[in-house]
C-alpha cells in the first residue's frame, strides 16, 4: 500500500523540480548580483532536499503508517467531492447567471448535501440566504457583483 | 509620562462612536467564532478583510484585533461546555474545563477563564504599551542584513515551534517563499510564474490564499465527519469563582499572562504554543501534579491567561518592527498594507493616531469582553445548537463573496478554491498551513532584504555575521536547526549501537 509520506515526497519533489527548471530560465543569477529566479531556485532546492528525506525517512520507518486509502475511512468523502464540484462550478454559472441565482443555487445544494430536509423548507433557506447576503453585500458594502443574463 | 499622554490621546480615538462600535462588534463577532467549532479568527479575519476596504485605517484594525482577541475568550466556552475546543488555543482547555463541568462545576470554570483572560489581556495590553516605543526606537537601526537576520528566525522559529513533522514544516516553509515569488519581481519588474496569466502579475493574493488555506479546508473537514457532538446538561449556578479557586489560580494567571506575552512577542510565537507551554509549566511546578486532566483549575486559569496575553504581544513584532508573528498578525500585516500604510518603526511616529488608538481600543475591548462572556453564556450556549449544516453554507457564502469583492473578479475565487483543496489535503497529509502562510507574507521582504544586502557585501554571507544583530539572529536559527535535528540522529545512532 503507498505510503502517505512518500506519495507526499514525491509530490514536492516534481514541484521543487518544475521550479528550479523555471527559475534558471528566469534567470538565478549569481551571489553578487541575485536575479529573479535566486530565491525560488534556492526555496526550490530546500524544498527538493526535504522531500527527498521525507521519502527516505518514510521507506525506513518500520512503523506501520496508514495507507492513502485510509485517510478516508469511515469519513464522508463523497460529501467534500460533491462540496467540491459545485464551489468550482460557482465561478463559471456567476457571470452567466448572476449572483442571485447563482447564490441560490448554491445553497440550495449545499443544503441538500448535509441532510435531506422538506424541499420548501431547503428552497426557502437557499431564496433567504441569497436575498439577505445581496441586501448585505451589494447595498450595504458595495461589493459590484455581475448581473449576468437577466440583469440581476 | 509621555507614555500616559500617548494614551490619552489613543483614548481619544478609540472612544469616539464608530471606534467604540467597530470595538463592540469586532469583539462580539470574535466571542462568537471562540464559541463555535469549524471557524477560527483566521478564517473570519481573512472573510472580512475585504469588508475593511470602506472604513478608515484605525477602525478596521480595531475591529480585527477585537474578533482576535474576542475568539480566545469565547474558545474556552466549547471547550468547557462540550470539550471540544472553540479554536485551537483552547484545546488545553478541554483536560480540566470540561472534567471540571463534569463534576458540577462548570460556572467557577467559566468564571476563572473569562477573569485570567480579562487580567492577563489588561497585563498585556500594559506590556504593549511599554514595551512598543523602545522597540520602534531600536528598529531604525535595522538595515537589510539585520531585517533578513530577523526574518530567517523568526521563519525558523515558527517551523521549530510547529506541532507536527519539522521536515514537513520546513517544506512549507519553502513552499510559501515559492509562492510569494509569482508576480513581477520587485527589483528587475520582469514577470516570473505567472504562465501567461494576467491576473497573477500582481501575485497570489493573501486572501484567497488564507480563506483557502484555514476557511474552506476547515468546512471540508468538517462536512466529511460523521460524528456529532452534545453539549453537557449541567446547570451553571454561579460564575464567581470562590475565594480557594482565586488562592490557587492567582499563579497560574500571572505566569500565564507574563509567560504567553513574551511568546507572542517573538517571532513565530502565538497563543496556541502559549497555552500548552503554560499547561506544561503549571503542572510541572504544582506540587499536586495528579490534580492536572482531573479538573484543576489552574489547568484552566494558566493556559486561558496565556493566550490573551499573547495575543497582546504578538501586536509588538507587527506593529514596531513590521514582521508579523503569526498567521493572524500576518493577514493584519495585509490590512494595514491594503489601507496604504507601512508597518514598522515608522507607524508609530507617521501614524501615532492608529498605535494608540488600537491599545487604548484594547483596554476598552477586555472590559466589554468581561461583560459580555459571563452574563451571555446561556446565549453562547443556544448558539452551540444551529446545526453544522446550516452554518457551512454560510461560511462558504462569506469566502466565496469575500474573495471576490477584493478585484471583482472570479479569479480569485478560483484561487480561493484550490487553496481550499490544498488546505484539506494538507491536512490529511499532516503538513501545517501556518508556516506556509507566514513565510508567504514574509517572503517579499525577506527576499528584498537578501538581494539588497548580498549586492551591497557583493556576494559576501559574511555581511550577516558582522553585524551583531543579523549575526545573533542567523546564530540562534542556525543552532535552533540543529537542535530539532540531533535528536533524530541520536536515535539513528542508539539504534546502530544496539543492532552492533
Amino acid at each position: 500500500m503507498l505510503r502517505r509520506d512518500l506519495l507526499a515526497g514525491l509530490f514536492w519533489l516534481g514541484i521543487s523540480i518544475f521550479v528550479c527548471m523555471e527559475s534558471v530560465r528566469m534567470d538565478v543569477g549569481a551571489f553578487h548580483s541575485p536575479g529573479p529566479g535566486f530565491l525560488p531556485f534556492w526555496s526550490a532546492l530546500i524544498l527538493g532536499t526535504l522531500s527527498i528525506l521525507l521519502m527516505v525517512t518514510s521507506i525506513l520507518r518500520k512503523k506501520w503508517e496508514r495507507g492513502i486509502m485510509n485517510l478516508w475511512k469511515g469519513l464522508e468523502w463523497n460529501k467534500v467531492l460533491w462540496v467540491l464540484f459545485s464551489l468550482f462550478l460557482y465561478p463559471v454559472v456567476l457571470p452567466i447567471a448572476g449572483y442571485l441565482i447563482t447564490t441560490f443555487g448554491l445553497m440550495a445544494f449545499l443544503l441538500c448535501i448535509m441532510k435531506r430536509s422538506k424541499v420548501w423548507i431547503m428552497g426557502m433557506s437557499a431564496l433567504a440566504i441569497a436575498l439577505i447576503s445581496y441586501v448585505i453585500f451589494y447595498t450595504l458594502l458595495h461589493v459590484k457583483f455581475p448581473n449576468g443574463i437577466f440583469g440581476f | 509620562m509621555d507614555i500616559f499622554h500617548n494614551l490619552f490621546y489613543g483614548f481619544t480615538i478609540a472612544l469616539q462612536p464608530i471606534n467604540l462600535l467597530f470595538c463592540f462588534f469586532g469583539t462580539v463577532l470574535g466571542t462568537l467564532i471562540g464559541v463555535l467549532p469549524g471557524i477560527g479568527p483566521i478564517g473570519t479575519i481573512s472573510m472580512l478583510l475585504p469588508a475593511t476596504f470602506h472604513m478608515s485605517p484605525t477602525s478596521a484594525i480595531i475591529m480585527l484585533a477585537g474578533i482576535y482577541y474576542g475568539a480566545m475568550y469565547g474558545g474556552s466556552t466549547t471547550s468547557i461546555l462540550v470539550n471540544i475546543p472553540g479554536e485551537a488555543a483552547s484545546v488545553v482547555t478541554c483536560l480540566d474545563g470540561y472534567e471540571m463541568a463534569k463534576r458540577g462545576r462548570a460556572g467557577p470554570a467559566l468564571g476563572i477563564a473569562a477573569f485570567g483572560s480579562f487580567i492577563a489581556g489588561t497585563l498585556g495590553v500594559v506590556g504593549l504599551m511599554i514595551f512598543a516605543t523602545p522597540l520602534a526606537a531600536v528598529a531604525l537601526k535595522f538595515g537589510p542584513p539585520e531585517y533578513f537576520g530577523l526574518l530567517l528566525f523568526g521563519l525558523t522559529l515558527v517551523t521549530y515551534l510547529s506541532r507536527g513533522s519539522m521536515i514537513k514544516a520546513l517544506m512549507m516553509g519553502a513552499f510559501g517563499l515559492i509562492l510569494s515569488c509569482i508576480g513581477l519581481d520587485s527589483i528587475q519588474a520582469s514577470p516570473r510564474m505567472t504562465f501567461n496569466i494576467m491576473e497573477l502579475w500582481d501575485g497570489v493574493g493573501l486572501v484567497p490564499v488564507a480563506m483557502g488555506l484555514f476557511g474552506i479546508s476547515e468546512v471540508l473537514i468538517n462536512i466529511e465527519q460523521t460524528e456529532t457532538s452534545e453539549i453537557l446538561k449541567t446547570k451553571i449556578k454561579s460564575f464567581f469563582p470562590t475565594v480557594v479557586d482565586w488562592i490557587q489560580s492567582k499563579g497560574a494567571i500571572l505566569r500565564g499572562t507574563v509567560l504567553g506575552f513574551f511568546f507572542g512577542l517573538l517571532p513565530g510565537g502565538n497563543p496556541v504554543i502559549a497555552s500548552f507551554l503554560s499547561y506544561g509549566l503549571e503542572k510541572r511546578i504544582s506540587k499536586e501534579p495528579e490534580r492536572f486532566g482531573k479538573g484543576a483549575i489552574e489547568g484552566v486559569a494558566g493556559p486561558e491567561s496565556a493566550n490573551n496575553s499573547a495575543t497582546s504581544g504578538s501586536f509588538i513584532p507587527l506593529l514596531t518592527l513590521g514582521i508579523p508573528s503569526n498567521v493572524v498578525m500576518a493577514l493584519m500585516f495585509g490590512a494595514l498594507l491594503i489601507h496604504g500604510m507601512r508597518p514598522g518603526p515608522f507607524l508609530l511616529k507617521d501614524h501615532p493616531d492608529l498605535f494608540w488608538g488600537v491599545v487604548s481600543s484594547m483596554y476598552i475591548g477586555n472590559v466589554m469582553l468581561l461583560i459580555l462572556n459571563l452574563p451571555l453564556i446561556p446565549m453562547w450556549v443556544q448558539v452551540l445548537k444551529i446545526p453544522y449544516r446550516i452554518l457551512f453554507p454560510l461560511i462558504i457564502l462569506f469566502c466565496i463573496v469575500g474573495a471576490y469583492s477584493l478585484n471583482n473578479s472570479t479569479f480569485d475565487v478560483v484561487v480561493m478554491m484550490i487553496f481550499g483543496v490544498f488546505g484539506y489535503l494538507f491536512r490529511k497529509f499532516e503538513f501545517e498551513g501556518a508556516p506556509l502562510m507566514l513565510a508567504f507574507v514574509l517572503g517579499p521582504m525577506f527576499e528584498t532584504n537578501l538581494r539588497q544586502s548580498l549586492l551591497f557585501s557583493k556576494g559576501s554571507f559574511l555581511i550577516f555575521f558582522n553585524r551583531p544583530i543579523s549575526a545573533v539572529f542567523i546564530s540562534i536559527a542556525i543552532l535552533l536547526l540543529i537542535t530539532s535535528v540531533l535528536p533524530y540522529f541520536k536515535k539513528v545512532k542508539e539504534k546502530y549501537e544496539v543492532s552492533t
